[in-house]
């Protein structure tokens, strides 16, 4: 019976506390006899937030500063150091989020994106086009053009009759409907890039794993399978603003169909690299081609 | 406890009276009548006394009772309600040789004694239930903060669980963070656990290996056994110097003492006899007590008791049914734990619904929120508070303050009472000389504890008699092989007066012995309670006196009355009545400073009435002993310690109440607070006021009074009420004739008053006090298991000076734990805006899980640590002990701060290096803006930058982690601005010194350029200004509003 008194005086104190707490919690909340709120009177709050005011507009004028410096040492035209950006990185088109290129020749919906993709790429190559906005200056040779940094840049013109078979224009479904695709490789521009010693880039793609005869032909338009010299250096955004990445069309003209046909293709030149294990598209990139008839 | 007897102190006599018989009080009473008045504490004593007596003696019991009925469901000591079944004290020889089925004759047998020991089990206390190893180590790792870290983890992974059933070649960042906090605190529990072990073991190495033997009468033999194999109904003979083995019903006794500190905390040593005297088997004479020690004389008992079931082991056993409270530190943790939880779910729960409406999918939102919330965990914290606390409790065993709980190291720094022990605590724990009076004159010696410098006039006449007497009349001896030894620290056979006598004189004479030799001793009559005298007679040293000289010490005024002459400067002058009110007036000064005074007389016998042949006769008395010289008084006090006066002031001034809570005679225990300065030499007490007013006791305005001198007796009639008013209305308090289980009441009334309370203890009865105290602190020498067990530290050198070396570490610790937890706390934000920035404006991470937890488990540890051997701010022991509950050790100001202002200038030093990062490397910070999606894309591998660049997926990997080094940077370095505005929180750093931490913090990292570690250091420099800029302010204007909102 003790035990019992004991424990009932504990849950009486208990439901006293609790109230005690809801008690102490809204006085906490609204003093109406101090007239505080959160434990702190009106005069204490205007001051806290005349304090944080201030305190949050000059944290909020430094950084302006901050950043204000920030872009004054800052060139809109060349970037402070590119080397992270080097070496080139790789990539193809069309490009769909995936590197698995798999269609059925007989069934064009299986391939009618590719053919819109490379389309839509392509309008900015149309000869038309390159040769109202750029010039055509001389192949094999650096198109060095000396000036301000400030000053409007030419472009050099990548027609995409360039591309020949793969250019669209004779075969408007770049070969996808005869199950001899056409994929374009582009090399990630860099402001200042130039291939060394004066020898151009050149693409060459390989079965990546397996028979190498599951590739039995491969053109390359342009023909040389290279990116001509005139196209580099790259000036940047802002002054090169009708700079067209050159392009190297592989034409896939004989590929073992019904079956995965891994493919790297990769950059050769002096200064590339195309062996970084980390990363896959730096001088190289692989696609699986998957043709079935 | 004191272990000395109280015989001679004519302030005291009163109170020893109370456990004899009424006859033999009255005729001291007669005696001392006439100064009674003077005396108000005594007038005290006699009221005691005569409550006593009315009570029929029970006050004792009733003190052990303690049973307050009033007090409910709080009151831990229920079980010594049930009264003590004990009847053994009434019964005859014959009755117990029956109950106990024995003989006091011949024993029990050896075969019954086996039976009985199987069937009752050895005679030990059950030590107190161990805590399983494991399950200590358990603890360690459940603590408030490792709860945050286990969620923590568990979060983490549940997060990861989440992405990686999305997607399984997502990050393991999650995975590895999860497995980081375990990690830490399973290291972090390791280390305290084996903190904690080490100081137990340094406490084993103090419990006393040796067993006790017992000598017991068995098979009709005697026989040595230890004592752990008594059981009852075995007769003991017990001599001076034993412990009690067991309880024992006396048989026979010769002279039997006994000190019954450790039980009932009465210092004095009690007679003990074999016949019934009191109802109470606390109070009657006939029965002796485990862990009692016997003084002198001898005795057979009988053993009714073994074990727990002996009434010290039922008061040990209380303090298990004591529950431990929490330590303050473990409080503050706790509350910390809930600001940071809080504040992790509250930024969780708003940037998860911001999240969703930015249409987010749920699970990402989900992942985010748990990442919020885990950004809000400082991991760094456990270990830092942990080491920290290992390193003060280190720095304090240095200073003999061994802590046995990491946490008690911050405990002890926030007490704002401390109740301690008189004797061996704040005393030397040794009767000392401290007062002579010879020549019609009071001398003064040195009571340090070296005796070193002995200032008083040696060359009177009387000087010369009164050492030859102290030297002569005294059966002390130091133990041989002692020479080495400083004379104060030897080991002396005799009790506790004469030793302090036997020392006296060899630091003034030199080689004692040597000349108790010359003068050889040819009869001694030993000190009993019915003379109140020794006397020895001695040949004198000098061949040509053929006299025997004999020497007389006693209570003095038994001496007196044997004399008809006085010394006076080496003349012997008859005993007027002038000199005789002298000798009185003394006397009663002595006894008013609590000291045991003893006199001294001498006479040289006629050499033709007693020729060198003559024999005397000690049982017969065939010499005179009475006419003869009185020579002296001297008076002996257990003294201070010298360092003991300074400590309390130090209190004092720390604004710590120092309480003295003792066995001993108010007189005693009064004017020992007296002289260490626990009642301040101008503040009075109530009886003091009416002494001096002249007026009753009762008339006096009780707020007059700033000391308060309470006995046992009227603490037990006192309300809890009553004990609150004393406690909160007298700033100086001793409370005297205490039994230790009222300790438990005084503590508990301290701590109703919402004070963290140290209480000091040695004895078993101590540690129910010790476990309810918030930090108990046992004596390391004079301690027991028991004590040592309950207790959360254990003072080595037994002295209180080295509680307040405590207290200043402790809180040094606290204040230096704030500016840890300041410190760490700051670069939450800096860590967890980039991820808030990530979610709502799209930017690439500016900063990775991974390299947040390099700082806070690597670079920021070690600075966080050097916080902990920062400095006093010169105020620390001159400030008011905090407020348990107001002074927090986070509060809303430093939290504020710490997020608010000087978090957020971190973080904004960060992302002006990480923007200066993105652009210089190609991206602009207005492209960055909503790029996550994109940068994130693994497919994506021409994403273009401001200047028209492409980038592959792992380009801007690798750039993202240039950012994360940039950022990580940029912390850091602001981290040593926050580390040096942490230095101080109120001075100026530039006071205070500035680069006595700042050494070794920080390493470098590859992976970024040098000029990034430049771009944060303005923001650094701003935040030591602006930092700067409020201390100034707030040591400008103390008390203002900024003081109470920007002080943290």
């Amino acid at each position: 019976d003790d035990q019992d008194e004991v424990n009932q005086n504990y849950l009486a104190d208990e439901e006293e506390e609790a109230e005690e707490e809801a008690q102490a919690v809204s006085e906490y909340l609204w003093d109406p006899e101090k007239r505080m709120s959160l434990a702190r009177t009106g005069q204490s709050w205007s001051l806290i937030l005349v304090l944080y005011f201030f305190f949050y507009a000059s944290l909020a004028a430094v950084i302006t500063l901050c950043m204000y410096t920030l872009f004054l040492t800052i060139s809109p035209y060349l970037p402070t150091f590119t080397e992270r950006v080097k070496p080139p990185g790789v990539m193809i088109r069309p490009f769909a989020h995936s590197l698995n290129f798999n269609f059925n020749v007989s069934e064009p919906d299986t391939w009618q994106h590719y053919v819109i993709s490379l389309n839509g790429f392509l309008q900015g190559y149309n000869d038309s086009l390159q040769e109202e906005m750029n010039v055509d200056c001389p192949p094999g040779q650096y198109f060095i053009q000396d000036g301000d940094e400030d000053e409007d840049k030419k472009a050099c013109q990548f027609k995409r009759s360039f591309l020949k078979n793969c250019s669209g224009l004779e075969d408007p479904t770049f070969g996808y409907s005869t199950g001899q695709p056409c994929i374009l490789l582009k090399m990630n521009r860099i402001v200042g890039f130039r291939p060394e010693l004066g020898d151009p880039v050149t693409v060459s793609c390989k079965v990546q794993r397996g028979d190498e005869n599951n590739i039995r032909s491969i053109k390359y338009y342009p023909e040389s399978a290279s990116f001509d010299l005139r196209y580099y250096p790259y000036y940047g955004k802002l002054t090169h603003v009708n700079y067209t990445s050159p392009l190297v069309a592989m034409h896939f003209t004989d590929v073992v169909k019904n079956q995965a046909v891994p493919v790297q293709c990769q950059l050769k030149g002096k200064g590339i690299i195309n062996d970084v294990i980390n990363d896959r598209f730096v001088g190289r990139v692989i696609f699986t081609l998957n043709i079935e008839t | 406890m004191d272990g000395t007897s109280l015989r001679h102190r004519p302030g005291a006599t009163a109170s020893p009276c109370v456990r004899k018989p009424i006859l033999a009080n009255s005729a001291l009473l007669l005696l001392f009548q006439k100064t009674l008045e003077i005396y108000s504490v005594e007038v005290n004593g006699n009221k005691a006394m005569e409550n006593v007596d009315k009570g029929g003696g029970k006050e004792k019991y009733r003190g052990l009772k303690n049973n307050c009925p009033e007090r409910g469901k709080n009151h831990p000591k229920e079980e010594l309600n049930t009264e003590l079944d004990l009847d053994d004290h009434k019964l005859s020889s014959k009755e117990l040789e029956k109950k106990y089925s024995t003989n006091i004759v011949t024993g029990l047998s050896s075969t019954q004694a086996a039976e009985r020991l199987a069937k009752d089990g050895p005679n030990i206390l059950t030590p107190p239930k161990k805590t399983s190893e494991v399950i200590k180590f358990l603890k360690q790792m459940m603590g408030g903060f490792s709860i945050l870290l286990w969620i923590g983890a568990i979060l983490c992974w549940i997060a990861f669980g989440i992405q990686y059933s999305k997607d399984p070649s997502t990050s393991f960042d999650n995975l590895y963070l999860g497995a980081v906090l375990v990690l830490v605190v399973i290291l972090t529990g390791i280390f305290a656990y084996y903190q904690e072990a080490k100081s137990t073991n340094i406490m084993a190495s103090f419990s006393k290996m040796i067993p006790q033997q017992a000598l017991v009468i068995r098979d009709s033999e005697k026989k040595t056994i230890p004592a752990e194999q008594l059981v009852v109904g075995d007769i003991v003979e017990i001599k001076g110097g034993d412990r009690i083995p067991a309880d024992i019903r006396l048989l026979s006794a010769q002279g039997c003492k006994v000190d019954n500190s450790s039980l009932t905390g009465e210092s004095e040593p009690q007679s003990r006899c074999c016949e019934f005297t009191h109802d109470s088997p606390l109070e009657t004479k006939n029965i002796g007590f485990y862990s009692t020690t016997c003084l002198e004389g001898t005795a057979t008992g009988m053993v009714i008791n073994t074990g727990d079931r002996t009434i010290i082991g039922q008061i040990a056993s209380l303090a298990s049914g004591v529950g431990n409270e929490k330590t303050p530190i473990a409080i503050e943790i706790e509350h910390f734990v809930h600001i940071v939880a809080g504040v992790a779910v509250t930024i969780g729960v708003i940037f998860f619904i911001i999240a969703v409406s930015m249409k987010y999918r749920v699970l990402d939102s989900i992942i985010f929120l748990v990442g919020i919330i885990v950004a809000n965990v400082p991991e760094g914290l456990l270990a830092t508070v942990t080491v920290t606390l290992s390193l003060t409790a280190k720095r304090m065993a240095k200073k003999n303050c061994l802590v046995k709980n990491l946490e008690a190291v911050e405990t002890l720094g926030s007490t704002s009472i401390i109740c301690s022990d008189k004797t061996g605590t704040l005393t030397q724990n040794r009767m000392t000389v401290a007062h002579l009076w010879f020549d019609n004159q009071i001398f003064t010696a040195d009571t340090s504890e070296d005796h070193s410098n002995q200032v008083f006039d040696q060359s009177s006449g009387t000087w010369a008699s009164l050492s030859k007497i102290i030297t002569l009349c005294n059966r002390a001896e130091f133990k041989p092989g002692q020479e080495s030894v400083p004379i104060m620290k030897k080991v002396v056979v005799g009790d506790a007066s004469e030793t302090a006598l036997l020392k006296f004189s060899e630091v003034i004479l030199g080689d004692v012995m040597e000349i108790r030799k010359r003068n050889r001793k040819v009869a001694e009559i030993p000190f009993n309670s019915t003379n109140k005298f020794q006397l020895s007679i001695h040949e004198t040293e000098d061949p040509n006196d053929q006299r025997f000289l004999l020497v007389m010490k006693g209570a003095p005024e038994r001496i007196l009355e044997k004399c008809s002459t006085i010394m006076i400067n080496g003349q012997e002058q008859p005993l007027d009545r002038n000199t005789t009110e002298a000798f009185h007036t003394a006397y009663m000064e002595l006894g008013g400073l609590g000291e045991r005074v003893l006199g001294f007389c001498h006479r040289y016998l006629p050499a033709d009435e007693f020729p060198e042949t003559y024999s005397f006769d000690v049982e017969n008395m065939n010499f005179p002993t009475s006419n003869l010289c009185f020579v002296g008084l001297m008076s002996m006090i257990d003294p201070p310690r010298s360092t003991v006066p300074d400590a309390v002031t130090k209190c004092r001034s720390a604004g710590i109440k120092v309480i003295m809570v003792t066995g001993d005679h108010p007189i005693t225990a009064k004017a020992i607070a007296k002289s260490v300065g626990i009642i301040s030499a101008n503040s009075e007490t109530v009886e003091d006021i009416a002494k001096r007013l002249h007026i009753a006791v009762e008339q006096v305005n009780k707020r007059d009074a700033k000391a308060a001198v309470v006995t046992g007796m009227e603490l037990k009639d006192m309300s809890p009420e009553q004990l609150d008013d004393l406690l909160t209305n007298y700033s100086e308090i001793v409370f005297a004739r205490t039994s230790p289980q009222q300790k438990l009441i005084i503590v508990e009334g301290c701590q109703r008053q919402d004070a963290v309370v140290a209480v000091t203890g040695d004895g078993v009865n101590d540690s129910p006090a010790l476990k309810k105290a918030d930090i108990g602190i046992a004596m390391g020498i004079a301690g027991s298991d028991a004590a040592k067990n309950a207790a959360d530290m254990v003072l080595l050198d037994d002295n209180f000076a080295s509680i307040v070396t405590g207290v200043e570490e402790g809180r040094l610790i606290f204040d230096n734990l704030k500016k840890t937890i300041a410190y760490t706390l700051t670069k939450n934000t800096a860590e967890l805006c980039p991820f808030l920035i990530y979610i709502m404006a799209g930017l690439p991470l500016p900063i990775g899980t991974i390299t947040t937890l390099f700082i806070d488990l690597g670079t920021d540890i070690i600075p966080s640590i050097a916080l902990a051997y920062e400095k006093a701010e010169s105020d620390i022991m001159n400030r008011k002990p905090r407020h348990k509950k107001k002074d927090r050790l986070v509060n809303q100001q430093l939290v504020t701060y710490s997020y608010l202002h000087i978090g957020l200038m971190q973080a904004l030093g960060g992302f002006v290096v990480y923007f200066t990062v993105y652009a210089q490397e190609g991206f602009r910070p207005t492209t960055l803006l909503n790029l996550r999606v994109k940068w994130e894309d693994d497919t994506m591998n021409d994403l273009e930058d401001s200047y028209g660049q492409e980038w592959t997926r792992y380009q801007r990997r690798y750039l993202e982690w240039t950012g994360y080094t940039a950022f990580f940077v940029a912390i850091m370095v602001q981290q040593i601005a926050d580390l040096i505005i942490r230095k101080t929180r109120r001075n100026s750093v530039l006071q205070q010194g500035l680069f006595r931490v700042c050494t070794g913090s920080h390493v470098p990292l590859s992976c970024s350029r040098p000029q990034y570690w430049f771009v944060a250091v303005p923001h650094a420099i701003l935040i030591w200004v602006y930092d700067e800029m409020r201390k100034l302010l707030i040591r400008r204007y103390p008390g203002t509003w900024w003081d109470k909102n920007m002080y943290s």
